[in-house]
C-alpha cells in the first residue's frame, strides 16, 4: 500500500484543510449537532 | 411498456386494464432483449418476479390491494440486501454482503405491492461517479453508447431511462443517485440525511449515505418516497419526524416560490450548453411564478472536503477486511480510494465531523433565510466518454471522479434534500440537468418545484431510441 503522488498530495490538503478551519471550533461543537442541526433548521411550517 | 408511469401503470392495473404479470412479462421481456449491451442487471429474478405478479393479480382478484404499487415492477440498486437473492454491491463476490433483515426502503416498497424484477449493476463498492464495472460490465448509457452512465446508482439510472423497470431505488453517499439520473435524463432524489432508512443497505459512509428513489417522473418518484420514507427503528440515524403527503402538493404549483441560484461555486468551469440549459430552466420557473434571486452560498469547497475525509475514513472501516485480505479483487481506482482512508488520522476524521456540524447549520442559516429553494447544476459537463474518463493513471482517474462529483458532494455533507431532473439535451443529444435544493426535511418543496418545470418543459416525454 505504497502511496502515489497523488495520494500524498491528497492527504497533506485534507489536513491542511482541517487545520485551517477546525481551528476556532468551540468545546461544544460535536458531530451530533449535524443531526440537531438537520432537524432544528426544518421548515418551522412542518412541510417535512 | 416504455410510456407507462408507475402512476399510470398503478391506475391501470387497479382499472383491469392490465395486470400485474402482464406487466411484469414485459419489463423482463425488454431487459432480456437490451440488457445484454445496457448492463443495467447484476441479477434479474424472473421467476422470482413473475411469482410475485401472479401472487398480487390473485390478490387483486379477490378485492385485496396492497397498496399504491400494487403490480408495478421494479428494480434496487445491488446493495439492497433481499433475502433470496445475491448482494454483490458491485464486487466481485457475488454474496460480498447480507444483513439480518431486508433492506427496509425494498420492504415497504414490497408490502405496498411492487414487483422485484432484481438488482441493478453499480460501481464497485459504489465507489465512483462515472458507472464503469469491471467485474459486471460497464453500464451503459441508452442516450449516447461509450458515454458515462453516471455511478455509483448507473444500473438503477440505465434501468429506468430504458423502460427495463418502472422504478429504481439508488444510494447516494457523494452523488450517486443525481449523477445517473443527469446522464440518463430521469428524475432522482437524495433525500434529507435520516429520512429514508439505510438499514438493510450496504454501507459506504453512514454519515454521507442516504437512499432514494429514481423514476421517469416527478410524481413517481414522489409516490415512491411516500411509501419509503419513515422512522425505522431499525436505522438509529432515521427521523422520528412525521412523513409530508408528497403527492398533494404536486399540483399546487410554484407561484411566490423564492428561488436562489449560487453566484459562486455552481457556474464555474461549468460546461456551456449545461448551463445554458440550467440558466433556461431559472427562466421557466420565473414564468411559472418563482421570484429568481442570485445569492452568494458559503464555500461548497470546504464541504466536499470535510466530506471526502469522512467518506474516505469510513469507507476504509466498513471494507478494511476485503482491502486487506482480497486487493487484487478490487479495481485500482476503488481500491486506492479505499486505502486513502487508511491514512487520514483519527484527529482529522473527527475534528471534519464537528465542522461538518457547523457547516451544515451555517449554511441553511445564510441560504434558506430568505429563499425556500435551491437551483443548480448536477454535472459539470453532458455524461463523457466513459473510456476517455476512466483512462490513465490511478491519481489522473481520481481527479476526474472529484470534479464530476464536486457539484453533488456538497449536498450529501449538508444532509439536505436535492433533487435532480432533466432540462434538456446538448447538440450530441446527452441529458442536460439540474437540482433543486430545500431546507431540512422539506421534499415537498424541491417536488412541488420538479413537477411543476416537468409539466412546463416535457423533457420527460423523451425516450431514447433503442430497439
Amino acid at each position: 500500500m505504497a502511496e502515489s503522488k497523488g495520494q500524498q498530495a491528497t492527504l497533506a490538503r485534507l489536513a491542511s484543510v482541517i487545520e485551517r478551519a477546525a481551528g476556532d471550533l468551540s468545546l461544544a461543537e460535536e458531530p451530533a449537532r449535524f443531526i440537531a442541526a438537520l432537524e432544528d433548521e426544518a421548515d418551522p411550517e412542518g412541510a417535512g | 411498456m416504455t410510456d407507462w408511469t408507475i402512476a399510470s401503470l398503478s391506475a391501470a392495473i387497479r382499472e383491469g386494464k392490465v395486470s400485474a404479470v402482464e406487466a411484469t412479462t414485459q419489463c423482463l421481456e425488454r431487459a432480456r432483449r437490451l440488457d445484454g449491451r445496457l448492463r443495467a442487471f447484476i441479477t434479474l429474478d424472473a421467476e422470482g418476479a413473475l411469482s410475485e405478479a401472479r401472487a398480487l393479480d390473485a390478490e387483486a382478484a379477490a378485492g385485496r390491494w396492497r397498496g399504491p404499487l400494487h403490480g408495478v415492477p421494479l428494480a434496487y440498486k445491488d446493495l439492497c440486501h433481499i433475502r433470496g437473492l445475491p448482494t454483490s454491491c458491485g464486487t466481485k463476490t457475488a454474496e460480498y454482503f447480507s444483513s439480518e433483515r431486508d433492506c427496509t426502503a425494498v420492504r415497504r416498497l414490497r408490502r405496498a405491492g411492487a414487483v422485484t424484477l432484481g438488482k441493478l449493476n453499480m460501481t464497485e463498492l459504489a465507489l465512483g461517479p462515472f458507472g464503469d464495472n469491471a467485474h459486471h460490465g460497464h453500464a451503459q448509457n441508452p442516450w449516447g453508447p461509450g458515454h458515462a452512465t453516471g455511478g455509483s446508482s448507473s444500473g438503477s439510472g440505465v434501468a429506468v431511462a430504458a423502460g427495463l423497470a418502472l422504478g429504481a431505488l439508488g444510494s447516494d453517499t457523494g452523488g450517486s443517485i443525481r449523477l445517473p439520473a443527469a446522464c440518463c435524463a430521469i428524475a432522482g432524489l437524495k433525500p434529507t440525511y435520516g429520512r429514508v432508512s439505510r438499514a438493510g443497505v450496504m454501507p459506504l459512509s453512514w454519515s454521507n449515505d442516504h437512499i432514494g428513489p429514481m423514476a421517469r417522473t416527478v410524481r413517481d418518484v414522489a409516490l415512491m418516497l411516500g411509501v419509503i420514507a419513515g422512522r425505522d427503528p431499525l436505522d438509529a440515524t432515521s427521523s422520528h419526524r412525521p412523513v409530508a403527503e408528497y403527492m398533494a402538493g404536486l399540483d399546487q404549483g410554484i407561484a411566490g416560490l423564492r428561488v436562489a441560484v449560487p453566484e459562486n461555486f455552481f457556474f464555474q468551469g461549468l460546461d456551456a450548453e449545461m448551463e445554458g440549459a440550467v440558466r433556461r430552466a431559472l427562466r421557466v420557473l420565473e414564468e411559472l411564478g418563482a421570484r429568481v434571486v442570485e445569492i452568494r452560498v458559503p464555500d461548497p469547497e470546504i464541504m466536499n472536503d470535510v466530506c471526502n475525509i469522512i467518506a474516505r475514513c469510513e469507507s476504509a472501516a466498513v471494507h478494511a477486511r476485503l482491502v486487506r485480505e482480497r486487493p487484487e479483487e478490487i479495481q485500482p481506482v476503488v481500491r486506492a480510494r479505499l486505502e486513502l482512508g487508511f491514512r487520514i488520522s483519527a484527529h482529522d476524521y473527527l475534528q471534519a465531523l464537528r465542522l461538518r456540524s457547523r457547516l451544515t447549520r451555517t449554511f441553511i442559516r445564510e441560504v434558506f433565510a430568505d429563499v425556500d429553494a435551491l437551483v443548480a447544476p448536477v454535472i459539470p459537463e453532458p455524461a463523457p466518454l466513459l473510456a476517455h474518463v476512466t483512462a490513465g493513471a490511478v491519481d489522473e482517474i481520481a481527479e476526474r471522479q472529484g470534479r464530476f462529483s464536486r457539484l453533488t458532494r456538497p449536498f450529501n455533507g449538508l444532509g439536505l434534500p436535492a433533487f435532480a431532473l432533466p432540462c434538456g439535451f446538448s447538440r450530441a443529444g446527452l441529458p442536460l440537468a439540474f437540482q433543486v435544493v430545500a431546507r431540512p426535511f422539506d421534499e415537498a418543496t424541491v417536488l412541488r418545484a420538479g413537477s411543476a418545470y416537468e409539466r412546463a418543459a416535457g423533457w420527460h416525454e423523451r425516450r431514447p431510441e433503442l430497439p
